[in-house]
Protein backbone atom coordinates (compact mmCIF):
# COMPACT_ATOMS: atom_id res chain seq x y z
CA UNK A 1 0.00 0.00 0.00
CA UNK A 2 1.20 3.31 -1.07
CA UNK A 3 1.51 6.00 2.10
CA UNK A 4 -1.45 7.75 0.93
CA UNK A 5 -3.46 4.81 1.59
CA UNK A 6 -2.19 4.11 5.08
CA UNK A 7 -2.81 7.96 5.77
CA UNK A 8 -6.46 7.59 4.63
CA UNK A 9 -7.50 4.07 6.24
CA UNK A 10 -6.30 5.17 9.51
CA UNK A 11 -8.46 8.38 9.51
CA UNK A 12 -11.10 6.83 8.68
CA UNK A 13 -11.19 4.42 11.58
CA UNK A 14 -10.43 6.95 13.68
CA UNK A 15 -13.48 8.49 12.74
CA UNK A 16 -15.60 5.48 12.85
CA UNK A 17 -13.95 4.54 16.93
CA UNK A 18 -14.63 8.18 17.92
CA UNK A 19 -18.25 8.34 17.13
CA UNK A 20 -18.63 5.52 19.03
CA UNK A 21 -17.39 6.90 21.60
CA UNK A 22 -19.07 10.20 21.42
CA UNK A 23 -22.59 7.53 21.15
CA UNK A 24 -21.79 5.89 24.16
CA UNK A 25 -21.19 8.64 26.37
CA UNK A 26 -24.65 10.21 25.58
CA UNK A 27 -26.17 6.79 26.31
CA UNK A 28 -24.38 6.66 29.43
CA UNK A 29 -25.82 10.11 30.12
CA UNK A 30 -29.49 9.45 28.84
CA UNK A 31 -29.19 6.02 31.32
CA UNK A 32 -27.93 8.24 34.28
CA UNK A 33 -30.77 10.67 33.50
CA UNK A 34 -33.62 7.97 33.35
CA UNK A 35 -32.62 6.11 36.34
CA UNK A 36 -32.48 9.13 38.49
CA UNK A 37 -34.78 11.10 36.96
CA UNK A 38 -36.98 9.08 34.61
CA UNK A 39 -36.06 11.66 32.04
CA UNK A 40 -33.21 11.35 30.27
CA UNK A 41 -33.31 15.34 29.23
CA UNK A 42 -32.61 16.27 32.81
CA UNK A 43 -29.27 14.81 32.39
CA UNK A 44 -28.50 16.08 29.07
CA UNK A 45 -28.93 19.62 30.49
CA UNK A 46 -26.99 19.45 33.44
CA UNK A 47 -24.65 16.30 32.55
CA UNK A 48 -23.11 17.73 29.19
CA UNK A 49 -21.92 21.23 30.76
CA UNK A 50 -20.76 19.25 33.68
CA UNK A 51 -18.30 16.92 31.49
CA UNK A 52 -17.38 19.77 28.69
CA UNK A 53 -15.70 22.10 31.93
CA UNK A 54 -14.19 18.78 33.38
CA UNK A 55 -12.64 18.50 29.91
CA UNK A 56 -11.91 21.81 29.37
CA UNK A 57 -10.11 21.67 32.83
CA UNK A 58 -7.62 18.48 32.39
CA UNK A 59 -6.74 19.65 28.53
CA UNK A 60 -5.88 23.55 30.09
CA UNK A 61 -2.90 21.98 32.66
CA UNK A 62 -2.41 19.39 30.09
CA UNK A 63 1.05 20.65 29.22
CA UNK A 64 2.52 21.43 32.89
CA UNK A 65 1.30 18.08 33.82
CA UNK A 66 3.01 15.81 30.64
CA UNK A 67 6.24 18.16 31.31
CA UNK A 68 6.20 17.85 35.33
CA UNK A 69 5.46 13.77 35.23
CA UNK A 70 8.58 13.81 32.76
CA UNK A 71 10.82 15.83 34.01
CA UNK A 72 11.46 17.34 31.23
CA UNK A 73 14.31 20.82 30.03
CA UNK A 74 14.18 22.70 27.60
CA UNK A 75 16.90 21.46 24.87
CA UNK A 76 20.63 23.03 25.19
CA UNK A 77 21.79 24.50 21.68
CA UNK A 78 25.59 24.46 23.67
CA UNK A 79 25.53 20.64 23.25
CA UNK A 80 26.05 19.49 19.78
CA UNK A 81 23.72 16.34 20.20
CA UNK A 82 20.77 18.96 21.64
CA UNK A 83 21.42 21.52 19.16
CA UNK A 84 20.80 18.97 15.81
CA UNK A 85 17.75 17.90 17.72
CA UNK A 86 16.81 21.11 17.47
CA UNK A 87 17.78 21.45 13.95
CA UNK A 88 15.87 18.22 12.89
CA UNK A 89 13.26 19.54 14.65
CA UNK A 90 12.83 22.89 12.43
CA UNK A 91 13.02 20.80 9.40
CA UNK A 92 10.27 18.50 10.21
CA UNK A 93 8.27 21.67 10.89
CA UNK A 94 8.95 23.52 7.44
CA UNK A 95 8.17 19.89 6.24
CA UNK A 96 4.83 19.67 7.23
CA UNK A 97 3.93 23.17 7.38
CA UNK A 98 4.03 24.05 10.65
CA UNK A 99 5.24 26.67 13.46
CA UNK A 100 8.63 25.59 15.16
CA UNK A 101 7.80 23.45 18.67
CA UNK A 102 10.08 24.08 21.53
CA UNK A 103 12.43 21.42 21.46
CA UNK A 104 13.28 19.49 25.40
CA UNK A 105 15.05 16.79 26.90
CA UNK A 106 14.46 14.24 29.01
CA UNK A 107 17.61 12.86 30.52
CA UNK A 108 16.96 9.35 30.63
CA UNK A 109 18.65 6.18 29.23
CA UNK A 110 15.50 4.67 27.18
CA UNK A 111 14.95 5.94 23.34
CA UNK A 112 12.13 7.84 23.57
CA UNK A 113 10.34 11.13 22.49
CA UNK A 114 6.67 12.88 22.88
CA UNK A 115 5.16 15.41 21.83
CA UNK A 116 2.19 17.80 23.97
CA UNK A 117 0.66 20.73 23.69
CA UNK A 118 -2.70 22.27 23.47
CA UNK A 119 -2.40 23.88 19.79
CA UNK A 120 0.18 23.32 17.03
CA UNK A 121 1.07 26.87 17.39
CA UNK A 122 2.22 26.22 21.35
CA UNK A 123 3.62 22.48 20.18
CA UNK A 124 6.15 20.76 22.59
CA UNK A 125 8.68 17.98 21.20
CA UNK A 126 10.79 16.21 23.61
CA UNK A 127 13.50 13.33 23.21
CA UNK A 128 15.31 11.06 25.80
CA UNK A 129 19.05 11.82 25.58
CA UNK A 130 19.34 8.22 25.08
CA UNK A 131 17.52 8.52 21.73
CA UNK A 132 19.97 11.40 21.30
CA UNK A 133 22.76 9.30 21.91
CA UNK A 134 21.61 6.23 20.14
CA UNK A 135 19.83 6.66 17.27
CA UNK A 136 21.36 7.49 13.87
CA UNK A 137 20.17 10.83 12.24
CA UNK A 138 17.56 9.02 9.60
CA UNK A 139 16.10 7.49 12.49
CA UNK A 140 16.10 9.99 14.96
CA UNK A 141 14.42 12.44 11.88
CA UNK A 142 11.83 9.22 11.35
CA UNK A 143 11.16 9.39 14.96
CA UNK A 144 10.81 13.38 14.97
CA UNK A 145 8.86 13.11 12.10
CA UNK A 146 6.27 10.70 13.69
CA UNK A 147 5.83 13.31 16.70
CA UNK A 148 5.33 16.05 14.27
CA UNK A 149 2.55 14.21 13.18
CA UNK A 150 1.26 13.99 16.12
CA UNK A 151 1.08 17.76 16.47
CA UNK A 152 -0.69 17.77 13.00
CA UNK A 153 -3.33 15.98 13.47
CA UNK A 154 -4.27 17.16 16.70
CA UNK A 155 -3.31 14.30 18.30
CA UNK A 156 -3.29 15.23 21.63
CA UNK A 157 -6.41 17.16 21.67
CA UNK A 158 -7.89 14.22 20.91
CA UNK A 159 -6.10 12.06 23.29
CA UNK A 160 -6.87 14.62 26.28
CA UNK A 161 -11.05 14.58 25.20
CA UNK A 162 -11.44 10.65 24.97
CA UNK A 163 -9.83 10.31 28.59
CA UNK A 164 -11.77 13.22 29.75
CA UNK A 165 -15.03 11.57 28.33
CA UNK A 166 -13.42 8.02 29.77
CA UNK A 167 -12.94 9.64 33.33
CA UNK A 168 -16.26 11.07 33.23
CA UNK A 169 -18.18 8.12 32.19
CA UNK A 170 -15.86 6.55 34.92
CA UNK A 171 -17.52 9.36 36.95
CA UNK A 172 -21.17 8.92 36.51
CA UNK A 173 -20.57 4.72 36.97
CA UNK A 174 -19.28 5.08 40.28
CA UNK A 175 -21.99 7.94 41.43
CA UNK A 176 -24.67 5.11 40.61
CA UNK A 177 -23.16 2.68 41.86
CA UNK A 178 -22.60 4.83 45.64
CA UNK A 179 -26.04 5.95 45.30
CA UNK A 180 -27.29 2.80 44.70
CA UNK A 181 -25.30 1.20 47.41
CA UNK A 182 -27.19 3.54 49.95
CA UNK A 183 -30.53 3.05 48.48
CA UNK A 184 -31.29 6.16 46.26
CA UNK A 185 -32.18 4.76 42.94
CA UNK A 186 -35.83 4.87 40.85
CA UNK A 187 -36.53 7.78 42.28
CA UNK A 188 -38.00 8.85 38.67
CA UNK A 189 -41.67 7.93 38.37
CA UNK A 190 -42.44 4.37 37.07
CA UNK A 191 -45.10 4.37 35.40
CA UNK A 192 -45.78 0.83 33.91
CA UNK A 193 -43.77 -2.43 33.94
CA UNK A 194 -41.69 -1.41 30.72
CA UNK A 195 -39.95 0.85 32.44
CA UNK A 196 -38.16 -1.83 35.09
CA UNK A 197 -36.55 -3.34 31.52
CA UNK A 198 -35.52 0.15 30.60
CA UNK A 199 -34.51 0.88 34.03
CA UNK A 200 -32.18 -3.16 33.93
CA UNK A 201 -30.73 -1.92 30.73
CA UNK A 202 -29.74 1.39 31.96
CA UNK A 203 -27.80 -0.04 34.77
CA UNK A 204 -26.34 -2.92 33.30
CA UNK A 205 -24.98 -0.09 30.33
CA UNK A 206 -23.55 2.15 33.20
CA UNK A 207 -21.79 -0.62 34.67
CA UNK A 208 -20.57 -2.02 31.53
CA UNK A 209 -19.40 1.43 29.86
CA UNK A 210 -16.10 2.20 31.90
CA UNK A 211 -15.13 -0.98 30.94
CA UNK A 212 -16.16 0.01 26.91
CA UNK A 213 -15.39 3.11 27.05
CA UNK A 214 -11.37 2.37 28.16
CA UNK A 215 -10.95 0.11 25.77
CA UNK A 216 -12.57 2.26 23.21
CA UNK A 217 -10.47 4.86 23.93
CA UNK A 218 -6.99 2.48 23.83
CA UNK A 219 -8.26 1.24 20.03
CA UNK A 220 -8.41 4.75 19.24
CA UNK A 221 -5.16 5.60 20.73
CA UNK A 222 -3.35 2.44 18.89
CA UNK A 223 -5.24 3.79 15.23
CA UNK A 224 -3.46 7.21 16.10
CA UNK A 225 -0.34 5.69 16.53
CA UNK A 226 -0.56 4.00 12.78
CA UNK A 227 -1.84 7.22 11.49
CA UNK A 228 1.61 8.77 13.12
CA UNK A 229 4.05 6.51 11.91
CA UNK A 230 2.22 6.82 8.02
CA UNK A 231 2.15 10.64 8.38
CA UNK A 232 5.38 10.38 9.15
CA UNK A 233 6.96 8.34 6.96
CA UNK A 234 5.29 10.90 4.51
CA UNK A 235 7.04 13.69 5.65
CA UNK A 236 10.46 11.99 5.32
CA UNK A 237 9.78 10.18 2.43
CA UNK A 238 11.55 7.38 4.41
CA UNK A 239 9.62 4.61 6.23
CA UNK A 240 12.88 2.79 6.61
CA UNK A 241 14.35 5.95 8.92
CA UNK A 242 11.29 4.70 11.14
CA UNK A 243 11.52 1.20 10.95
CA UNK A 244 15.28 1.22 12.01
CA UNK A 245 14.09 3.79 14.99
CA UNK A 246 11.59 1.53 16.28
CA UNK A 247 14.67 -1.86 16.18
CA UNK A 248 16.38 0.20 17.88
CA UNK A 249 14.36 0.54 20.66
CA UNK A 250 12.99 -3.27 20.54
CA UNK A 251 16.88 -4.31 21.08
CA UNK A 252 17.69 -1.50 23.55
CA UNK A 253 18.13 -3.23 26.28
CA UNK A 254 18.77 -0.56 29.00
CA UNK A 255 17.42 -0.64 32.62
CA UNK A 256 16.22 2.48 34.44
CA UNK A 257 12.25 3.03 35.62
CA UNK A 258 10.49 4.90 33.30
CA UNK A 259 9.38 8.34 34.05
CA UNK A 260 6.02 9.69 34.58
CA UNK A 261 2.81 7.98 35.05
CA UNK A 262 1.12 5.42 33.18
CA UNK A 263 -1.73 8.09 31.95
CA UNK A 264 0.96 9.97 29.90
CA UNK A 265 2.06 6.82 28.30
CA UNK A 266 0.22 6.78 25.14
CA UNK A 267 1.75 10.27 24.43
CA UNK A 268 5.62 8.37 23.96
CA UNK A 269 6.52 7.25 20.53
CA UNK A 270 7.35 3.62 22.06
CA UNK A 271 5.31 2.09 25.61
CA UNK A 272 7.52 3.10 28.12
CA UNK A 273 6.07 0.47 30.29
CA UNK A 274 7.71 -2.92 28.80
CA UNK A 275 6.43 -4.56 31.20
CA UNK A 276 1.98 -4.17 29.25
CA UNK A 277 1.90 -6.92 27.33
CA UNK A 278 2.44 -6.21 23.79
CA UNK A 279 -0.25 -7.33 21.93
CA UNK A 280 -3.40 -6.96 23.95
CA UNK A 281 -6.63 -5.16 23.53
CA UNK A 282 -5.25 -3.14 26.84
CA UNK A 283 -2.04 -1.64 25.12
CA UNK A 284 -2.05 1.94 24.31
CA UNK A 285 0.39 1.49 21.37
CA UNK A 286 0.65 -1.11 18.68
CA UNK A 287 2.76 -3.72 18.81
CA UNK A 288 6.55 -2.87 17.49
CA UNK A 289 6.59 -5.60 14.97
CA UNK A 290 4.23 -4.81 12.98
CA UNK A 291 4.34 -0.88 12.98
CA UNK A 292 7.90 -2.12 11.52
CA UNK A 293 6.23 -4.23 9.22
CA UNK A 294 3.40 -1.82 7.62
CA UNK A 295 6.27 0.70 7.76
CA UNK A 296 8.35 -1.77 5.23
CA UNK A 297 5.53 -2.40 3.36
CA UNK A 298 5.20 1.41 2.19
CA UNK B 1 -50.67 29.32 -6.73
CA UNK B 2 -49.35 27.05 -4.45
CA UNK B 3 -47.62 25.44 -7.00
CA UNK B 4 -45.79 28.52 -7.65
CA UNK B 5 -44.64 28.96 -3.91
CA UNK B 6 -43.08 25.75 -3.81
CA UNK B 7 -41.08 25.78 -6.84
CA UNK B 8 -39.91 29.27 -5.71
CA UNK B 9 -38.80 28.09 -2.41
CA UNK B 10 -36.94 24.87 -4.49
CA UNK B 11 -35.16 27.18 -6.66
CA UNK B 12 -34.23 29.75 -3.69
CA UNK B 13 -32.93 26.64 -2.02
CA UNK B 14 -30.76 25.18 -4.73
CA UNK B 15 -29.30 28.82 -5.55
CA UNK B 16 -28.09 28.73 -1.49
CA UNK B 17 -27.09 25.71 -1.65
CA UNK B 18 -24.97 26.15 -4.54
CA UNK B 19 -23.32 29.88 -3.06
CA UNK B 20 -22.69 27.83 -0.35
CA UNK B 21 -20.44 25.42 -1.83
CA UNK B 22 -19.05 28.17 -4.28
CA UNK B 23 -18.15 29.87 -1.10
CA UNK B 24 -16.21 26.78 0.50
CA UNK B 25 -14.60 25.86 -2.72
CA UNK B 26 -13.21 29.74 -3.43
CA UNK B 27 -11.83 30.12 0.21
CA UNK B 28 -10.29 26.48 -0.10
CA UNK B 29 -8.72 27.53 -3.60
CA UNK B 30 -7.10 31.08 -2.26
CA UNK B 31 -5.88 29.16 0.93
CA UNK B 32 -4.24 26.31 -0.96
CA UNK B 33 -2.37 29.29 -3.15
CA UNK B 34 -1.70 31.57 -0.64
CA UNK B 35 0.15 28.52 1.05
CA UNK B 36 2.09 28.00 -1.91
CA UNK B 37 2.93 31.11 -1.73
CA UNK B 38 4.02 31.20 1.91
CA UNK B 39 5.79 27.80 1.31
CA UNK B 40 7.83 29.17 -1.79
CA UNK B 41 8.52 32.44 0.71
CA UNK B 42 10.29 29.67 2.90
CA UNK B 43 12.74 28.48 0.45
CA UNK B 44 13.63 31.96 -0.69
CA UNK B 45 14.52 32.89 3.03
CA UNK B 46 16.66 29.52 3.62
CA UNK B 47 18.38 30.11 -0.25
CA UNK B 48 19.20 33.59 1.11
CA UNK B 49 20.38 32.14 4.57
CA UNK B 50 22.82 29.75 3.26
CA UNK B 51 23.84 32.82 0.43
CA UNK B 52 25.35 34.70 3.52
CA UNK B 53 26.63 31.91 5.45
CA UNK B 54 29.40 31.39 2.76
CA UNK B 55 31.12 34.50 3.05
CA UNK B 56 31.74 33.50 6.52
CA UNK B 57 33.06 30.05 5.61
CA UNK B 58 35.25 31.47 3.05
CA UNK B 59 37.32 33.67 5.87
CA UNK B 60 37.88 30.36 7.59
CA UNK B 61 39.23 28.15 5.30
CA UNK B 62 41.12 30.73 3.13
CA UNK B 63 43.66 30.52 5.50
CA UNK B 64 44.08 27.08 5.74
CA UNK B 65 43.02 25.78 2.26
CA UNK B 66 45.45 28.24 0.23
CA UNK B 67 46.30 25.93 -2.99
CA UNK B 68 42.57 24.77 -3.54
CA UNK B 69 42.05 27.94 -5.55
CA UNK B 70 39.69 26.20 -8.22
CA UNK B 71 37.67 24.05 -5.29
CA UNK B 72 36.82 27.36 -3.55
CA UNK B 73 36.25 29.35 -6.96
CA UNK B 74 33.25 26.97 -7.18
CA UNK B 75 31.53 27.85 -4.64
CA UNK B 76 32.14 31.93 -4.89
CA UNK B 77 31.05 30.77 -8.25
CA UNK B 78 27.43 29.01 -7.49
CA UNK B 79 26.64 31.74 -4.56
CA UNK B 80 26.66 34.31 -7.32
CA UNK B 81 24.82 32.26 -9.49
CA UNK B 82 22.29 32.29 -6.31
CA UNK B 83 22.55 35.64 -5.91
CA UNK B 84 21.26 36.16 -9.64
CA UNK B 85 19.01 33.77 -9.87
CA UNK B 86 15.51 35.00 -11.26
CA UNK B 87 12.74 32.74 -11.61
CA UNK B 88 12.27 29.84 -8.62
CA UNK B 89 13.55 27.12 -11.51
CA UNK B 90 16.47 29.27 -11.77
CA UNK B 91 16.94 29.57 -8.11
CA UNK B 92 17.01 25.67 -8.09
CA UNK B 93 19.01 25.06 -10.38
CA UNK B 94 21.64 27.86 -8.59
CA UNK B 95 20.69 25.98 -5.41
CA UNK B 96 22.23 22.80 -6.58
CA UNK B 97 25.32 24.01 -8.27
CA UNK B 98 26.45 25.32 -4.89
CA UNK B 99 25.41 22.48 -3.03
CA UNK B 100 27.68 20.35 -5.48
CA UNK B 101 30.34 22.97 -5.06
CA UNK B 102 30.34 23.08 -1.28
CA UNK B 103 30.16 19.11 -1.12
CA UNK B 104 33.10 19.11 -3.13
CA UNK B 105 34.98 21.46 -0.37
CA UNK B 106 33.75 19.71 2.55
CA UNK B 107 35.40 16.57 0.93
CA UNK B 108 39.02 18.42 0.10
CA UNK B 109 39.05 19.91 3.72
CA UNK B 110 38.95 16.17 4.83
CA UNK B 111 42.52 16.57 4.43
CA UNK B 112 43.20 19.25 6.59
CA UNK B 113 43.30 18.42 10.04
CA UNK B 114 43.60 21.64 11.46
CA UNK B 115 40.70 22.78 9.60
CA UNK B 116 38.91 19.81 10.81
CA UNK B 117 40.08 21.15 14.49
CA UNK B 118 38.48 24.64 13.84
CA UNK B 119 35.16 25.65 15.81
CA UNK B 120 34.49 27.76 13.72
CA UNK B 121 34.81 25.46 10.78
CA UNK B 122 33.00 22.72 12.28
CA UNK B 123 29.94 24.99 13.24
CA UNK B 124 29.78 26.74 9.61
CA UNK B 125 29.46 23.27 8.69
CA UNK B 126 26.97 21.94 10.95
CA UNK B 127 24.91 25.33 10.10
CA UNK B 128 25.27 24.53 6.33
CA UNK B 129 24.20 21.04 6.05
CA UNK B 130 21.11 22.25 8.32
CA UNK B 131 20.42 25.00 5.90
CA UNK B 132 20.52 22.17 3.51
CA UNK B 133 17.91 20.40 4.82
CA UNK B 134 15.85 22.75 5.45
CA UNK B 135 15.90 24.04 1.42
CA UNK B 136 15.25 20.28 0.98
CA UNK B 137 12.12 19.99 2.91
CA UNK B 138 10.67 23.30 2.03
CA UNK B 139 11.17 22.26 -1.63
CA UNK B 140 9.20 19.53 -0.66
CA UNK B 141 6.57 21.29 0.83
CA UNK B 142 6.24 23.57 -1.76
CA UNK B 143 5.48 20.45 -3.77
CA UNK B 144 3.17 18.78 -1.72
CA UNK B 145 0.97 22.45 -1.67
CA UNK B 146 0.94 22.48 -5.62
CA UNK B 147 -0.03 19.03 -5.42
CA UNK B 148 -3.20 19.83 -2.86
CA UNK B 149 -3.74 22.73 -5.41
CA UNK B 150 -3.77 21.34 -8.60
CA UNK B 151 -5.97 18.14 -7.13
CA UNK B 152 -8.52 21.06 -6.12
CA UNK B 153 -8.23 23.22 -9.30
CA UNK B 154 -8.66 19.43 -11.75
CA UNK B 155 -11.19 17.56 -10.17
CA UNK B 156 -14.99 18.00 -10.02
CA UNK B 157 -16.48 20.66 -9.00
CA UNK B 158 -13.30 22.50 -8.32
CA UNK B 159 -12.58 22.36 -11.64
CA UNK B 160 -15.75 24.79 -12.88
CA UNK B 161 -15.19 26.76 -10.09
CA UNK B 162 -10.99 27.35 -10.59
CA UNK B 163 -12.25 28.26 -14.65
CA UNK B 164 -14.39 30.99 -13.34
CA UNK B 165 -11.52 32.81 -10.75
CA UNK B 166 -9.22 31.80 -13.92
CA UNK B 167 -6.95 29.87 -11.73
CA UNK B 168 -4.87 26.80 -13.38
CA UNK B 169 -2.55 24.31 -12.78
CA UNK B 170 0.90 24.89 -10.96
CA UNK B 171 4.13 23.38 -11.58
CA UNK B 172 6.08 21.48 -9.34
CA UNK B 173 9.51 21.73 -8.55
CA UNK B 174 12.46 19.57 -10.61
CA UNK B 175 15.66 18.74 -9.78
CA UNK B 176 17.56 18.67 -13.00
CA UNK B 177 19.38 15.39 -12.83
CA UNK B 178 22.49 16.75 -14.36
CA UNK B 179 22.84 19.51 -12.46
CA UNK B 180 24.26 16.62 -9.29
CA UNK B 181 27.72 16.52 -9.59
CA UNK B 182 29.65 13.90 -8.34
CA UNK B 183 32.79 15.64 -5.99
CA UNK B 184 35.72 14.81 -7.79
CA UNK B 185 38.85 15.10 -5.06
CA UNK B 186 41.98 15.26 -6.10
CA UNK B 187 45.11 14.47 -3.42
Amino acid sequence: MLVEDHIKHNKRLTFLICGFMALLFLSVIFAFGYIYFGNIYISLFFGLPVAIIYIGITYSFSVQTVLSAAKARPANSRIREEKLLMYKVEEMAIAAGLPIPKVYVQDSNNINAFATGKKPEEAIICATTGALQKLKTDELEGVIAHEMSHIKNHDILIATVTIGVVGAIALISEIVFYSMFWGGAGRGGRKNEGNAIIMILAIILIILAPIFSRLTYLAISRKREYLADSNGAYLTRNPEGLAKALESIKNDTSSGKPKGSKTVAPLYIANPFKSQSINSIWATHPPLDERIRRLRSM
Amino acid sequence: MELLLTVGIVILVVVILFLLIFWGYYNRIIRLENRIDNSWAQIDVQLKRRADLIPNLMETVKGYMTHEKETLENVTKARSALMNAKTPQDNINADNMLTGALKTLFAVAESYPDLKANQNFLQLQDELTHTEDKISYARQHFNDSVLAFNNIVETIPGVWFAKRMNKTVKEMLQIPIENREVPKVKF
